[in-house]
């Protein structure tokens, strides 16, 4: 019931500095006090290099955590925007808006964190830093990359769930649009002369049969719908020729609105690829720290293993693969994969893999 | 206000690792600091049961490091040490800053750093000119091992030993009764909770009572105190009652078998700091950790459960009727007989012999029975485990115990140390009781808390401390006591060290041998 604010451990630094104050003192007034600085100064430049390289990592690293940090927070709102199911009150401008600066940060970011692993690898070879130095950098890496993927995992399941919310209205609406269509794979291939038809028979067509039975039974029905959406079915007659351009419209924006998210959807699932090469972090998920390394640095192996599989069985796509795109500009595989967008699929094999010649460079 | 002991120790830790700066509403700092970690082995016990190396990542530590492994310099990075305020640990500290292996140094003492060791820091840094790299000194108060939401264990052992060790003196006596007061300082400090102190009369119980009364005491005098902030809501919160034994108040729990499935796997199989290693398929061992987030631990339901049964199905099947079997079984005949028959010790002592037992720990409980009667919780609790024992060790096939293992759940058997627990909370009028003792830390020390009806309870809350061994029976059936109360009350158990029959026995044994108390065997202590 108590927030836990409370302070159940006690700063001792005032009191550590106070005894080494006085200890100064009586070291003074017994020894000289110049004997030593110099040693110390050249021992100060020989690590001054080390640091200034170290800092610049730090630099970039928390740069790039704060980045994510604030899509983090973008990607929460963007999720509360596209969690509204109602079909008129739809921020679709909005949500577009959000979508395109998260999926420009994710991009950027993305590549930050390759700039960074090569710094990183770079620095590694260059040799003069100690193998602890490697491992932190490396770990650094492989956070950063760990929580990209997070994010972009998480935006892909936003804009997922936004595909479905638009499918779902689109299905709701045909369903008192027309009974009429037949090819029904795709809502959006009819929608344009769907409405159309809809306009050129307006004058003639029957009101369907159960919204000119009984009123009470329409307004039962629609009532779970929106009201606006009610409307044309209760006043069909009267309204019907100034409902179809603002339907014809609506549609059009409905259907690009959908093609933009579709896209983006498959654009992230080759920054996803690229990340997810998260094999010595995934394996360590569940290790206490008391864990016994030989087991897991085992784990570890077994799972490169894996990769340089995956990575033999698909070399031949990888070289067709590099050979188009630029490995980081991502919205060139885009026309790579159409195949794949209806899909969303993630999985990209061959991005997978050249990532892991940077992890492998790492590794040597 | 739930004293949840693992969650708040995880939070202490938590903090530590974000640099002691406050957290946001993810429970994350706001700002971003990758850090290196380093902690001593008795840190490393504290931490292993309570975060991953996933929580780690989390929270911004990229390496972790035992102390005393050689590290190599991590530039301009902090580091973030947990270590006991030890002199190794302080002269490991001063070298690592004169090598400038971090940019620098966060220290947190588990708990804290006297003086002297202080003065001996600063001195290091000043003398290596390396001050500037130490950053921060906190005491954490976090010496304690958090096995369970309700379960710790000072992690300090051969406690038993030492303290009824005929050759120890005062001095010796005194350290490890002022070890266990400041271990159990720091679990008060981490609930932040002033409990009323309950204990039964004489020996180490009452010991490390009054110590901790003094500590307390010493503590709240100042101002700004660990327990301020409840200081405020005193009044209005029910404080807990903490009730302090001695192993010797009921010896036989410590040494018989139980059928429930954690003191089972603890005692059977060996579980130790929530992990459980038995040989694999394959020769090699299998680690599984049990605790609160297993689920199985929690509904008995995960897919290891028949595998672990079968393991302990065979382990019982092979130690069943070893020498350490037959010598716990004549000891907790021994302890719960009303009186001892000497013809019957005679012939017990004589079966021990020729199945070539090492009977120190048998002659040291006879001895101990002979000066103490209290010794003899004969209650009929322990009588029907004497029961289930004995169809054990000489009936029939013992996979009867995995299909029976409900059964002997349900069955009523109470240990002493809850039926007395459970007076203690009631607070009503009990000859049981009516003797222990009472410390309130907070009252003024001239009334030595005989008066206020508030020391008396009732107590929605209890912690209960057992000097000298603690097993996983006695915390199961406290936690079922407290859940069957209505409203439901909450028990924390602990102890200096959670030990298994066998364990235990080897303790017993070494006094024996401390007593003079030969054996004809000359065998090392008998394993299972």
């Amino acid at each position: 019931m108590m927030p836990p604010v409370k302070t159940s451990y006690r700063d001792r630094t005032q009191e550590f500095l106070s005894v080494a104050e006085r200890l100064k003192k009586s070291f003074s007034s017994t020894n000289n006090v110049a004997s030593s600085s110099s040693g110390s100064s050249t021992k100060a430049d020989a690590t001054r290099s080390a640091v200034a390289i170290q800092s610049e990592f730090n630099k970039r690293a928390s740069k790039i955590g704060l980045g994510i940090h604030q899509t983090s927070q973008k990607l929460a709102k963007l999720a509360k925007l596209a969690k509204r199911t109602s079909v008129f009150d739809d921020p679709t401008l909005e949500i577009q808006e959000l979508t395109t600066v998260i999926k420009q940060d994710i991009t950027v970011l993305n590549s930050a964190v390759v700039d960074l692993q090569l710094l990183c690898s770079s620095q590694n070879e260059s040799g003069n830093i100690s193998s602890d130095t490697t491992t932190h950098s490396t770990t650094v890496v492989d956070n950063l990359k760990n929580r990209l993927m997070t994010a972009t995992k998480e935006f892909k399941e936003v804009l997922t769930m936004r595909t479905e919310n638009l499918k779902v209205h689109e299905n709701r609406r045909q369903l008192f649009s027309s009974t009429a269509s037949k090819d029904s794979s795709n809502p959006f291939v009819r929608q344009r002369p769907l409405a159309s038809r809809t306009a050129a028979n307006a004058s003639q067509a029957p009101p369907p049969p159960w919204a000119n039975g009984s009123v009470s039974s329409s307004q039962l029905f629609t009532s779970k719908q929106t009201d606006v959406e009610s409307q044309p079915l209760l006043q069909q007659q009267e309204q019907q020729q100034q409902m179809v351009p603002l339907q014809d419209s609506y549609m059009q924006s409905r259907a690009e609105a959908l093609r933009n998210v579709e896209s983006t959807i498959h654009e992230l699932s080759n920054i996803f690829t690229q990340l997810a090469t998260m094999v010595s972090q995934q394996g360590e998920l569940a290790i206490r720290i008391d864990e016994n390394m030989d087991e897991t640095l085992s784990n570890v192996e077994g799972a490169q293993g894996q990769l340089v599989r995956v990575y033999k069985k698909n070399a031949l796509e990888t070289y067709i693969s590099l050979s188009f795109s630029c490995s980081r500009c991502v919205i060139c595989i885009l026309a790579l994969e159409i195949t794949n967008a209806k899909h969303g699929v993630v999985h990209h094999d061959s991005d997978r893999v050249s990532l892991l010649g940077d992890d492998e460079g790492l590794q040597a | 206000m739930a004293l949840n002991l693992r969650q708040k120790q995880t939070e202490c830790i938590i903090r530590m690792l974000n640099l002691n700066q406050p957290l946001n509403a993810t429970g994350t700092a706001n700002e971003e600091i990758y850090k290196i970690l380093i902690y001593d082995k008795f840190c490393q016990n504290i931490l292993s049961p309570l975060i991953h190396v996933k929580d780690l990542r989390k929270h911004g530590v990229t390496l972790y490091f035992l102390i005393d492994k050689d590290r190599k310099p991590v530039h301009d990075v902090p580091a973030v040490y947990f270590v006991q305020p030890s002199q190794v640990n302080v002269q490991r500290i001063v070298a690592d800053a004169s090598r400038s292996l971090y940019d620098s140094l966060h220290l947190n003492f588990s708990s804290s750093i006297p003086r002297p060791l202080l003065e001996d820091l600063a001195s290091g840094t000043l003398n290596s000119e390396s001050i500037d790299k130490i950053l921060k000194v906190h005491d954490q108060y976090l010496e304690f091992v958090t096995l369970e939401h309700n379960l710790f264990s000072l992690a300090q052992k051969s406690c038993y030993v030492q303290l009824n060790d005929p050759s120890a003196g005062d001095r010796e006596i005194e350290e490890i009764v002022e070890k266990v007061a400041s271990g159990l300082f720091c679990v008060l400090a981490t609930l932040a909770v002033v409990p009323v102190i309950r204990c039964p009369s004489g020996g180490p119980a009452e010991m490390v009572a009054s110590v901790l009364d003094q500590k307390l005491r010493d503590h709240l005098l100042s101002k700004n105190n660990l327990f301020t902030e409840g200081g405020g809501f005193a009044s209005s919160f029910q404080r807990p009652v903490l009730c302090i034994f001695d192993r010797n108040f009921e010896l036989s729990v410590g040494i018989q078998h139980d059928f429930r499935y954690l003191p089972l796997v603890h005692d059977v199989l060996g579980l130790r700091l929530n992990r459980l290693s038995v040989p694999g398929e394959k020769g090699g061992m299998r680690s599984y950790e049990l605790d609160s987030s297993d689920p199985f631990w929690v509904a008995n339901g995960s897919l290891e459960f028949p595998e672990v049964a079968v393991e302990i199905e065979t382990q019982l099947n092979k130690g069943k009727g070893t020498k350490m079997d037959k010598l716990r079984f004549a000891i907790i005949y021994l302890i719960c007989s009303e009186s001892i028959n000497p013809s019957e010790v005679e012939a017990i002592e004589t079966s021990l012999r020729e199945s070539e037992v090492d009977t120190c720990a048998f002659q040291y409980v006879k001895k101990m029975k002979s000066l103490n009667v209290s010794l003899a919780s004969s209650n009929s609790a322990s009588r029907s485990n004497i029961v289930d024992w004995a169809e054990k060790l000489y009936g029939q096939s013992i996979s009867a115990v995995t299909a029976g293992v409900k059964n002997l759940l349900s069955s009523d058997r109470q240990l002493a140390l809850t039926r007395i627990v459970e007076a203690l909370m009631e607070g009503r009028p009990n000859p049981d009781v009516d003797s222990y003792l009472v410390f309130d830390p907070r009252a003024p020390k001239s009334g030595s808390g005989t008066s206020g009806s508030h020391l008396k309870g009732p107590f929605k809350e209890a912690i209960v401390f057992m000097i000298g061994g603690g097993n996983y029976m006695e915390y199961g059936s406290l936690q079922e006591f407290a859940q069957r109360q209505q409203p439901v009350k909450h028990v924390i158990y602990g102890t200096t060290e959670i030990l298994t029959g066998i364990e235990f026995v080897e303790q017993l044994t070494v006094l024996g041998q401390k007593m003079g108390l030969g054996s004809t065997v000359a065998s090392p202590a008998p394993t299972l």
